[in-house]
């Protein structure tokens, strides 16, 4: 019996695009014969004279705690945390140029404490958002949230097109109903499919995918696995999932996950120059280190909370 | 104002952006914000880094100022030069990140920055322009500000800068008042030195620069390679009306020199000495010759021996021996310029030799011409050297020729005067150059005065004043450098190579010039004058390119000079300034019996009427 060695193409740092644990057994209720019946499940080239979009859209957003801030209020025994973060949203328009279409950065103080307000520093002004827990991990999904938001809001604002795809970093949840789009998956914590079906997704070659099943946890969508260019062993490596709102008729995700399978590898990122190549796709390593820069230089915004809060008290 | 909104301008107000947006799209044609003073690289009061803003741009030579606000003291405004441009990609970290932004799946933006180097400070506060403020264009008195034209009383047009508007030389550093001496140097061929150095000229002459003594003003000029200054007179038909734009343009008129006289030695072998000149079939042309009278009585001998060599030699103290004796002992003798010597007359150069070699090897005439402690060695060889001059030196020296009408080599008549040496070997060029240099450092000083002034141009300076070794020209020359400005003789001096010309003579030049160097000439000394990406833009300096320095401005200044007015090749030459002797005049010049007709009876009958 031979033991082969492979080495996961992710930095360290970033995990495995398996996630950190081992895969889970989904529960989620499967659709698998949408596209094929499994028994005839194999690796799908795109088909050819499919529709290509006049253009990309590809969002994403970054967030930042700058600071952890605990307001102390009278009368109240523990002094309530709040977050003082900084998040951005921005996209890249692909139409022959890569150009950042729109970029916008925020910065807020996420907390509980219902009488906090506005914090003025010299270089930047946090306003409050209220959550409706005070613990870190609610704080954090908060602001998780408002970032998600600000994607919409800056997509929203760029779209121009009738003919475009719009590629939401991320998965599609809440954001369902935005026509063209599809969510693009780059760690698979579940395994969705039955082990004998998971062959067919290590079995893929680059710039195939999988026929296009649908996936109902909490919601429900259409998905399906792709592999972009990759040079390793391990099994998943290269291996993303896009998914699409489940409205869509079974033509139009078809549709979809052809045009993906052709467009997104050649967006694939090279392994000396992105830590999460090729997963992590290179308008969106660009973007995020734009935004990245543009949140500021964190030790400064420190620097200014710390000096805002020593003035006011 | 919305979160939104409000959010953005809080993003805006971490940039320190100084100039908003809005103020930059408003300056359309009035203020040319062209970009912003870096933050990411120290600016200073002496150079600064700018940001462009997309779609604008500044070239090399552009100049450009900001200003900022000092507390309690008012406006600042520093101006400069842009003295270095570049474009990178923002964003792209790895070189093959060009290819992405290229083909459009990575976000890179082009950014240019400029690097400017600050030629005014106004007031004078040294304080760095402030990160952000905007940089504009110069344009108009704040450009001749920035250069510091507005403080020249009188402006000597120099060329035209990259804006295509004059750029202008402090005539005060030019005629004494403050300085003088121009030199220009670069490489042979392609630098253009003596084209620069006619322009000049021509600008001298036609400025306005010098009001009503302009007319006065004369110039020496030596043509030491081809003949490309034999023309100066004849309109070039190569001008293109571009070209007379820019003469336009600098406020000169698109015209050749209008006085110019040429010295030519005469044509070897030819008893009548005519000028040795083919291409110039009108205009003033004069043989140019020294008879041995003067030879004698000027002693002239020491310009034979101006060569690198015979300073090394020992019969140096020789030669003002002979000289001596010749002046003392020559007689006049006819009126062909012969001379007599020891119950000899002499007519030719090659005699005049043979005379000395045979008073010089007799034991009992040597006496009378050295003391008798000279070694028989150091005579030989004072010999052998007088003897090798015979070929290059005959047909200048000469006491054969018919003296009548002759106009001896001076500046007097003409404006201009084209001393021709190219034809000439080596030895006898510079015979020339000593003997008219001196002639002209005499009589400034004989004259008393400055004014007019006289300018010598003269390529080639490394040859004759070259830093290694001394030698009479290059005792004149360093003269001329010296103590011309207060003479009134001004030297526009052309070398190929500056650090071969005498250390002084560079030294003393206030107006410095070059065009495209050599790229090991460019790392020497000479030319710390020029910034070190002057320095590689002179590599690479086209012909009518040339950097300026002048004392008045901190920076070398590239200009461009239009292409000249005047003829410099016999193909280019338009209509002559006089029409061409008609061959009957030619041969009245030579009738031997034109002197009789000329002069009056002396006692005859008086005219029946």
């Amino acid at each position: 019996m031979t033991t082969r060695l492979a080495v996961d193409p992710w930095d360290p740092s970033y995990g495995t695009p398996a996630g950190e644990q081992v895969m889970e057994e989904s529960t989620a209720r499967l659709t698998l014969d949408l596209e094929a019946p499994p028994d005839d499940w194999a690796p799908i080239d795109p088909a050819a004279g499919l529709w290509s979009p006049s253009e990309v859209l590809v969002v994403d957003g970054i967030r930042r705690i700058d600071a952890r801030v605990w307001f102390l209020v009278e009368d109240e025994p523990a002094p309530m945390l709040g977050l003082a973060c900084s998040y951005a949203a921005g996209v890249i328009r692909i139409n022959g140029s890569a150009t950042v279409a729109d970029a916008q950065i925020r910065r807020a103080v996420f907390t509980a404490c219902r009488s906090a307000e506005t914090v003025r520093a010299p270089l930047a002004h946090y306003p409050i958002v209220h959550t409706a827990g005070g613990d870190p991990d609610a704080l954090s999904l908060a602001l998780q949230q408002q970032m998600r938001d600000l994607e919409l809001v800056v997509a929203h604002n760029t779209r121009t097109s009738d003919n475009d795809l719009l590629v939401l970093d991320g998965p599609l949840r809440g954001r369902t109903t935005i026509p063209r789009t599809v969510g693009y998956i780059k760690t698979h914590h579940a395994a969705y499919l039955p082990s004998e079906l998971n062959r067919v997704v290590a079995d893929l070659r680059p710039r195939q995918r999988t026929p296009v099943f649908t996936i109902g946890t909490t919601w429900s969508r259409h998905t399906w696995y792709l592999r972009l260019p990759v040079d390793s062993a391990v099994p998943w490596a290269g291996v993303v999932r896009c998914e699409c709102a489940d409205t869509l008729s079974r033509a139009e995700a078809v549709q979809l996950a052809d045009t993906t399978t052709a467009l997104l590898p050649e967006l694939a990122s090279r392994p000396h120059k992105d830590p999460r190549a090729p997963q992590n796709l290179i308008p969106i390593g660009g973007l995020e280190r734009l935004l990245r820069h543009r949140l500021g230089d964190a030790t400064k915004l420190h620097r200014t909370l710390v000096a805002a809060t020593r003035r006011a008290s | 104002m919305s979160l939104a909104d409000r959010q953005t301008r809080v993003g805006e107000l971490a940039y320190g952006r100084a100039v908003t947006q809005s103020e930059i799209e408003d300056d359309k044609g009035d203020l040319p914000v062209v970009g912003r003073v870096l933050g990411t690289q120290p600016a200073s009061p002496l150079t600064y880094w700018t940001a462009l803003v997309p779609g604008r741009w500044l070239q090399l030579d552009d100049v450009v100022v900001t200003s900022r606000e000092v507390a309690g003291r008012g406006t600042v405004v520093t101006s400069g030069i842009v003295t270095h441009v570049q474009a990178r990609h923002e964003g792209a970290s790895f070189e093959s990140d060009v290819h992405l932004i290229a083909d459009g799946t990575l976000p890179g933006e082009v950014v240019e920055a400029a690097e400017i180097t600050v030629t005014r400070v106004e007031p004078e506060i040294y304080v760095p322009p402030t990160p952000g403020s905007a940089v504009r264009r110069a344009l108009d008195d704040e450009r001749d500000a920035a250069l510091y034209f507005d403080s020249m009383d009188r402006m000597l047009p120099i060329g035209l800068g990259r804006d295509r508007r004059p750029v202008y030389a402090n005539f005060d550093f030019v005629d004494g008042t403050k300085g003088a001496h121009i030199s220009i140097s670069g490489i042979s061929g392609v630098a253009t030195k003596t084209s620069y150095a006619l322009f000049l000229l021509h600008s001298v002459f036609t400025s306005q620069v010098l009001g009503a003594k302009a007319v006065n003003t004369k110039a020496l000029v030596y043509c030491v390679k081809g003949e490309d200054l034999l023309y100066l007179d004849y309109p070039n038909t190569a001008l293109t009306a571009d070209q007379a734009l820019k003469y336009a343009e600098l406020g000169l008129p698109a015209q050749p020199f209008k006085s110019v006289h040429v010295f030519a030695p005469p044509r070897p072998g030819d008893p009548a000495g005519t000028p040795n000149i083919s291409g110039r079939a009108g205009g003033a042309v004069s043989p140019m010759f020294w008879t041995l009278q003067e030879f004698c009585r000027d002693e002239l001998l020491s310009f034979c021996f101006a060569d690198a060599e015979d300073d090394r030699a020992q019969y140096t103290l020789l030669i003002g021996q002979v000289a001596a004796r010749l002046k003392r002992e020559a007689d006049p003798i006819g009126e062909s310029g012969a001379i007599s010597i020891a119950s000899r007359t002499v007519t030719t150069w090659s005699a005049l030799v043979d005379l000395i070699d045979e008073q010089l090897t007799d034991e009992d005439t040597r006496r009378d011409w050295t003391p008798g402690a000279t070694a028989l060695g150091s005579i030989n060889a004072f010999l052998r050297r007088l003897h090798s001059s015979v070929r290059p030196l005959d047909a200048l020296i000469r006491g054969d020729l018919d003296l009548r009408g002759r106009q001896a080599v001076s500046t007097s008549e003409a404006q201009v005067t084209v001393v021709d040496l190219h034809s000439l070997p080596d030895r006898a060029q510079r015979f020339v150059v000593g003997t008219t240099l001196r002639r002209q450092l005499l009589e400034k000083e004989a004259s008393g005065s400055s004014d007019p002034l006289t300018f010598i141009v003269l390529d080639e300076l490394n040859k004759y004043a070259p830093r290694e070794g001394s030698h009479p020209i290059k005792e004149i020359l360093l003269d001329v450098a010296e103590r011309g400005r207060s003479l009134g003789v001004i030297l526009i001096g052309a070398q190929q190579t500056a650090s071969e010309v005498e250390r002084r003579i560079v030294a003393n030049c206030a107006i410095k010039v070059a065009g495209r160097l050599d790229a090991a000439e460019a790392t020497r000394p000479e030319y710390g004058y020029l910034p070190a990406t002057h320095r590689q833009r002179a590599l690479l300096a086209k012909p009518g390119s040339m950097f300026v320095s002048q004392p008045d401005i901190p920076l070398p200044l590239a200009i461009e000079f239009p292409f000249p007015a005047w003829a410099t090749r016999i193909s280019e030459a338009g209509t002559p300034p006089t029409p061409p002797a008609s061959k009957a005049a030619e041969r009245r010049q030579r009738d031997p019996f034109a002197r009789v007709a000329d002069q009056p009876d002396p006692g005859g009958d008086p005219a029946p009427f």
